[in-house]
């Protein structure tokens, strides 16, 4: 690890100012991944800016219905939140399906979506990366892919975004705020994360020395009944194969809405457009759920190593809805 | 005497309490817990250096040269070594002399130490290796160990000539070993075709095993200072501290008495503290700069500084009668030793003479192969050649019974060996061995109960997927499996091993006293305990002190084939009775009892020496006074015999210890998650010395077997490993781990000390395969690879359109 300098940043313009100056320069949340990075020699900083100090870290409700979620706050606070458990229980169980007790305490909000992935190859620097250095090349192809996409992925990059939080968000439909060098700006979850494309360094649309400040939750009251799942190598303390976060609006046996998101299948929190409108309006029957699971997948392009992934997803997805359809069945 | 020796003793205020047989606290125990135990990563010393290791990025290379002057021109560094700087012997290994110290000519594998770095901070010493140039000529890798076990067109990965044969274990080419096994028609030279016509039910199958990791918590690490004679002191985290001297101090060109070494704080080991891993380094560097070098590894570096188990493929044929009684088996089994020997020739040994596990077959072939490749290297891990063989066997047993239609546990018991019976090498098991009661057991024990008809049947962390919320309670199937796994004891082949133990019994404070020094090493088993425990029951006294293990005292052999309390308990106890024995002989001394009172009358309890015919004669603290009494001595084994290299005969193992567990499983068969619900074990282990340690052992072997059944493997892809941390390197965690129940047996083994048998080992044989049963058993998918993964449960869908 390298030297660098370490500064408690007291104001948010502040610390964008420093950071967006100073290309050498990062925020520092909760460092749970950063930190890593910082010994695998993956980044190589001179100069980290704390801003757990100054971002907000509670759950306030909103005017319009919805709630702000402080971006310092920390993971295992969010998960426990009263108003999120009750609201939005998937955002509370995709949190506590991640990581371990200890690294929730430090995890903050902000750090965990723009946490980065966890490929085996990104992660060693003796290894040929897009990500890591690009035009060297993608390791994956042909290596242990069992956590690598199947959908959205592009020839330069396979890498999958680890975060359950934040597939939970993007089913939501969570907005994320952002304060830049020229103000306050709003980016909707879903947008938030890009795909490889020929561009797969870049993680998300947010420039360099942009701050998340907070995370909106849209009022969506049939996310009261919603649910997270995790299929992992073992019961906890590990990264997804497969998850799945969703909520349906069920009235009258039919389906009004739905909103479904998928992790550990693509370079972002996989938003499930085309399941979500293969449901709307259908009535919940084992057919039309793994019909839209389907739809969904249709597109999934597996690569050597993780051609069970899209049977596995399937299956997760309908089990998720399924066991929805079934709560809400017997309310 | 008859009508006397009946009488109490007198004046005996209370017998020796903590002996065998008791739960002692740990002496390390309370340290342990609350976190003040030194591990060897926490020594310091005021002026010492930090070590670093430079390691080949390529898993196959040719050495073109070597750059250091880079690294030497940063401020902080005080050395920089090469092969070049190696004192003495450029070579070093356990069983065969086949790995550099640092690299020459060639790497092996990703991850091989080519230079080392001293330098006065531990990131001075990092940034040193980055400007360390070294040149190489990448060559293709050799990772199929099929392919180099029998393909003669294999690369080599030692060149031709360059390493001393082995011709006792068949070496050639990429073969560290081969061992072949031919008995009944077999050894008489019939084909397969041949004995295949006895037998009217046939079954194949061929199985794998992944690479696991030991997991150790503690990383690599150790201190070497330099002595003023010109030797060095070593204080480190190993499982065998002689192995260790022996193997170090030719390469520095030191004799052994110039090379001290001190166990430091071991923080588990499982194996992978069996091969040197920086101890020549941290030597060569203390020497040369003349100052104390500590190394300690990382958690990354230390998947690359250790072996791992040896992944392996096996081809099975079994044939039996209708009724079940087995007729043949075939067995080829390919063990990845990766770029050097290591233990890779006792693997095989092992693997071989128990490939078909405590089964009674006539007619019997085994080719075992371990074999040279450039993956990491691959040697001892806790029950290493056995469970691979175990996993196979055991499968084939589930087949065949599925092909004739019979319980698995029938026919097992109908196959079973006992006492008496002799396993494929034709070594008898001459001690107890009862298999079918020990099934019959395991079978009677009573079932958990079933999910339906729990209070909370959707207790996330009963189901499988735990806490993810995963499984709700809807489709989810039970299964249940068998698994029972033949081990050997302690070291085998015509090895000589042997403990040595020194006791010395005196008065501190008016009380007596005993320590015992042992070079034994205390890897986290509890062997600590034992030798307290040995001691005050033989020599009756409660005041004991452990020793720390150095190489003062004379070897103790490894901690490892389950061997310690066998061996280094049986040198305890031989030393004790040593002493009792000059104890006695100063109460005779005394006239404290009539001349020709035999010994046997006599013995040793609270601190007083009692005589049977008149109670307490004596304290010891009167008897002894001043005086000390101290006893050195040696404990071996009976003797062992190598296998011969043609057709595998020989009496090759001291003991035999044997496990049977049954597993029960839920698994959720859509999303293919698995919940163990319970685990539980019967097993014979002679005597129980110490009922919590013992608890602990098979708790933990039982914990390794399911991680080997479920989760853990090392993946590697062309030669490097891809999962070098514990968040990529999965192990159980307690949410994976099912309540066990433990039924143990005591059938002394008449050759042992207490009769005991080794009880580390046996349950990582046995867990995995009836883990394994239990889910095929519940979803019907074949499983032919440890560890099962989801998709090894759900499937693939053929691709759409
Ligand atoms: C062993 C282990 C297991 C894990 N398992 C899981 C799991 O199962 N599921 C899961 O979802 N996650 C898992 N994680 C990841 C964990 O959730 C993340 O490390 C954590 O959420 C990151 O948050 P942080 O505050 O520590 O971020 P940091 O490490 O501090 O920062 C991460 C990145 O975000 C940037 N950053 C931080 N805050 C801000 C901000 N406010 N604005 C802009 N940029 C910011 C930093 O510059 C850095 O680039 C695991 C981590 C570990 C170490």
């Amino acid at each position: 690890m390298n030297p660098f300098d370490y500064r408690r940043a007291e104001d948010a313009a502040g610390a964008v100012a420093t950071v967006a100056a100073d290309p050498r320069a990062m925020f520092l949340g909760g460092g749970t991944n950063l930190v890593d990075h910082l010994k695998l020699g993956i980044v190589d900083p001179d100069l980290l800016v704390d801003v757990t100090r100054l971002l907000p870290d509670g759950v306030e409700p909103l005017p319009d219905g919805g709630v702000r979620i402080g971006a310092g706050m920390r993971n295992s606070d969010l998960a426990a939140d009263p108003l999120i458990r009750r609201r939005y229980p998937v955002l509370s169980q995709a949190l506590l399906s991640g990581a371990s007790g200890q690294l929730r305490n430090a995890a903050t909000t902000g750090g965990n979506l723009l946490q980065r992935t966890r490929c085996v190859y990104f992660q060693d620097v003796t290894m040929a990366c897009n990500k890591r250095r690009p035009g060297s090349g993608c390791s994956a192809f042909g290596g242990y892919t069992r956590y690598h996409a199947i959908l959205g992925a592009s020839e330069h990059c396979i890498a999958t975004h680890p975060s359950d939080m934040a597939v939970a968000l993007s089913a939501l439909d969570a907005t994320v705020v952002v304060q830049g060098t020229d103000g306050e700006r709003r980016v909707a979850m879903t947008e938030l994360h890009r795909l490889p494309g020929d561009a797969p360094e870049r993680d998300t649309v947010l420039r360099h020395g942009d701050l998340i400040t907070a995370v909106e939750l849209p009022d969506l009251p049939f996310a009261a009944r919603s649910r997270y799942r995790k299929v992992r190598d073992r019961a906890s303390y590990a990264f997804a194969l497969v998850s799945v976060a969703a909520a349906v609006d069920l009235s009258d046996g039919v389906i009004r809405e739905a909103r479904i998101a998928l992790g550990g299948v693509a370079h972002k929190p996989w938003r499930a457009t085309r399941a979500e409108a293969e449901l709307r309006g259908a009535r919940p029957t084992e057919e039309t759920l793994r019909a839209a699971a389907e739809a969904e997948l249709a597109e999934a392009r597996p690569v050597e190593g993780n051609e069970f992934k899209p049977t596995l997803a399937r299956n997760t997805l309908v089990a998720t809805l399924r066991d929805l359809v079934e709560e809400e069945r017997t309310r | 005497m008859a009508s006397t020796s009946t009488r109490a003793p007198v004046g005996l205020s209370s017998v020796t309490r903590d002996g065998i047989g008791a739960s002692p606290r740990r002496p390390d125990g309370t340290l342990k817990v609350t976190g003040e135990f030194a591990y060897s990563s926490d020594m310091w010393m005021e002026d010492m250096l930090w070590g670093a290791t430079l390691r080949s990025p390529h898993p196959h290379a040719e050495i073109l040269g070597i750059d250091v002057s880079g690294a030497l021109r940063l401020p902080g560094v005080y050395a920089v070594l090469t092969h070049e700087d190696v004192p003495g012997e450029k070579r070093y290994g356990l069983e065969y002399r086949d790995q550099p110290v640092l690299a020459f000519g060639k790497v092996r594998y990703k991850g091989e130490p080519v230079a080392i770095v001293a330098a006065d901070h531990p990131e001075t010493a990092r940034r040193a290796l980055e400007r360390i140039k070294v040149d190489y000529r990448v060559l293709e890798p050799v990772s199929d160990a099929r392919r180099a076990a029998l393909d003669p067109d294999c690369p080599l990965v030692h060149e031709e000539g360059s390493l001393p044969l082995h011709e006792e274990h068949n070496q050639r080419g990429n073969r560290v070993r081969y061992q072949p096994i031919r008995t009944g028609a077999f050894a008489d030279g019939a084909s397969v075709e041949e004995v295949r016509a006895l037998a009217d039910v046939v079954v194949t199958g061929e199985y794998e095993v992944g690479m696991q990791d030991q997991a150790f918590l503690g990383p690599e690490s150790g201190l070497a200072v330099p002595a003023e004679d010109g030797g060095v002191d070593l204080y480190i985290a190993t499982q065998w501290l002689h192995v260790d001297q022996r193997q170090i101090a030719p390469c520095l060109g030191l004799p052994a008495d110039k090379v001290r070494l001190t166990l430091a704080g071991v923080g588990g080991a499982f194996g992978a503290r069996e091969d040197l891993s920086m101890q020549i380094h941290a030597c060569m560097l203390a020497l040369h700069t003349g100052k104390p070098v500590k190394f300690v590894y990382n958690r990354e570096e230390s998947f690359f500084g250790h072996v791992h188990r040896h992944p392996a493929t096996m081809r099975y044929e079994h044939g039996a009668k209708r009724d079940g009684t087995l007729v043949y088996a075939t067995m080829e089994i390919v063990l990845d030793g990766g770029a050097y020997a290591s233990a890779t020739p006792a693997v095989v040994g092992v693997a071989s003479s128990l490939g078909i596990g405590p089964y009674e077959v006539p007619h019997v072939s085994v080719d075992a192969y371990g074999v040279y490749t450039t993956n990491p290297p691959c040697g001892a891990m806790r029950g290493f050649g056995a469970v691979q063989a175990c996993f196979g066997y055991e499968s084939q047993m589930d087949r065949l019974a599925a092909e004739l239609g019979m319980d698995p546990v029938d026919l097992r018991i109908k196959n079973a060996v006992s006492q008496g019976s002799r396993i494929i090498t034709g070594q008898e098991i001459d001690m107890p061995m009862p298999m079918a009661e020990m099934l019959r057991r395991a079978r009677e024990m009573p079932l958990p109960p079933d999910r339906s008809s729990l209070p909370a049947p959707s207790d996330p962390r009963t189901l499988p997927g735990g806490v993810a919320n995963t499984s709700h309670g809807e489709g989810i199937v039970r299964g249940i499996g068998y698994g029972v796994g033949l081990k050997n004891l302690c070291f085998s082949e015509g090895f000589d091993d042997y403990s040595t133990a020194r006791v010395r019994l005196e008065v501190v404070g008016g009380e007596p006293a005993v320590t015992v020094h042992t070079a034994a090493a205390e890897v986290g088993q509890g062997l600590v305990t034992v030798k307290g425990q040995i001691a005050r029951t033989e020599l009756g006294v409660e005041r004991v002190t452990i020793l720390p293990s150095d190489t003062r005292v004379g070897s103790a052999g490894s901690s490892s084939a389950s061997r310690q309390s066998y061996m280094t308990g049986g040198a305890v106890k031989t030393a004790c009775e040593a002493v009792r024995e000059r104890v006695f002989a100063l109460v005779r001394e005394r006239g404290l009892v009539e001349d020709g009172h035999p010994d046997a009358l006599l013995s040793l309890s609270g601190g007083k020496v009692v005589s049977a015919a008149e109670g307490v004669l004596i304290s010891l603290a009167d008897l002894l006074g001043g005086e000390a009494i101290e006893e050195t001595r040696e404990y071996h084994h009976r003797p062992t015999q190598m296998l011969d290299p043609s057709r595998g005969q020989g009496s090759s193992h001291t003991q035999f210890g044997m496990c049977v567990h049954r597993a029960v499983v839920d698994v959720d068969v859509e999303l293919g998650l698995v919940k163990v619900v319970a685990l539980d074990a019967v097993q014979d282990v002679g005597k129980v010395m110490h009922p919590q340690q013992l608890a602990g052992q098979i708790q933990g072997a039982s914990a390794q077997g399911l991680g080997l059944a479920l989760m853990e493997e090392i993946q590697v892809h062309d030669g490097v490993i891809r999962n070098p941390s514990f968040t990529d390197y999965l192990i159980p965690t307690i949410l994976d781990t099912p309540p066990m129940r433990i039924d143990v047996l005591e059938h002394p083994d008449p050759h042992a000390p207490y009769g005991l048998r080794g009880a580390g080992e046996p349950p990582t044989l046995s867990s995995t395969p009836a883990i394994v049963a239990a889910v095929r058993n519940a979803t019907g998918r074949p499983l032919t690879h440890a560890p099962v993964r989801p998709e090894d449960i759900v499937g693939i869908d053929p691709p759409q359109g």
